[in-house]
């Protein structure tokens, strides 16, 4: 497989129009407490480059939940870049080693504004899919459970 | 329940492979009772009804009782919490733009 043999890189887009003023949405984006009622609570958040601020999700194997992130880009209006990093090496799919950067990008489109966003970074296959439906990520998700399971039993027993 | 407590459910239930074997023949067909189950497998109904509760317990099959027979499926989503980062992420950005949406008309009426 291709994506064994080379690191790889996936990101998740996402491009949605709302009818509002780039300043209202910048606003949103770039607010602290704002950020708490729509995406989640940051903890020493400023939107200042360089400005280092945390999200505490839930945590998995020996990562603790924590989003660490990182301002990258502060273009009022336009743009707004972080890094977006968690996870731990020993896990696999969610809870896997993350290094990401999140982009925001503002743009007028008729009497709103579009909003783009790009969470890029996702490595392939640390991050890939092991399951997406029934049909095609079975077998993934089979391979994976096998491992967790023999892990689990050779902690248990020897022989 | 968190999503690691999940993940452990859904994976110890299975880790067994019979019961494995179970679910993987439920989830290729559309319904299926345990009588259906038991005439493929090399174990008592007994055994197979007591996979059942396991994987029912997981979220990972439901139970639909018509007349005398009870008609088991795949739960739609069961395997959701063993999903990836990406798909994680997918479902998060989508559903934080529609709390962003409805955040923006409350301040722009302010």
């Amino acid at each position: 497989m291709n994506e064994k043999l080379r690191p790889q890189t996936q990101a998740i887009v996402l491009d949605e129009v709302f009818p509002h003023a780039p300043e209202v949405i910048w606003k949103a984006l770039t607010t602290g407490d704002l950020i708490s009622r729509w995406l989640m609570p940051p903890k020493g958040f400023d939107p200042v480059i360089g400005n280092r601020f945390t999200f505490q999700t839930n945590p998995s194997g020996e990562w603790d939940g924590v989003i660490r992130c990182e301002v990258l880009e502060v273009l009022p209006n336009e743009r707004f870049s972080f890094a977006w990093r968690g996870g731990h090496d020993s896990n696999e799919g969610y809870g896997s080693k993350l290094e990401t950067v999140v982009t925001f990008s503002l743009s007028k489109a008729g009497d709103g504004t579009r909003l783009h966003l790009v969470h890029s970074g996702f490595m392939l296959p640390m991050n890939d899919t092991a399951y997406r439906n029934m049909s095609d990520g079975w077998k993934k998700v089979v391979t994976r459970l096998d491992t967790v399971v023999a892990e689990e039993t050779s902690s248990q027993t020897l022989h | 329940m968190s999503e690691a407590e999940t993940i452990t459910v859904v994976m110890r239930a299975l880790a067994d492979p019979t019961r494995r074997a179970v679910f993987e023949r439920i989830a290729n067909s559309d319904e299926i009772t345990v009588v259906e189950l038991t005439r493929g497998s090399n174990v008592t109904q007994g055994a197979i009804s007591q996979h059942l509760k396991s994987l029912k317990q997981a979220g990972l099959v439901s139970e639909r009782p018509e007349g005398r027979n009870v008609y088991y499926r795949a739960q739609r989503g069961g395997l959701e919490p063993l999903a990836d980062w990406m798909d994680h992420y997918r479902v998060f950005w989508r559903e934080r733009f529609t709390d962003l949406r409805d955040l923006l008309k409350e301040i722009d009426h302010e």
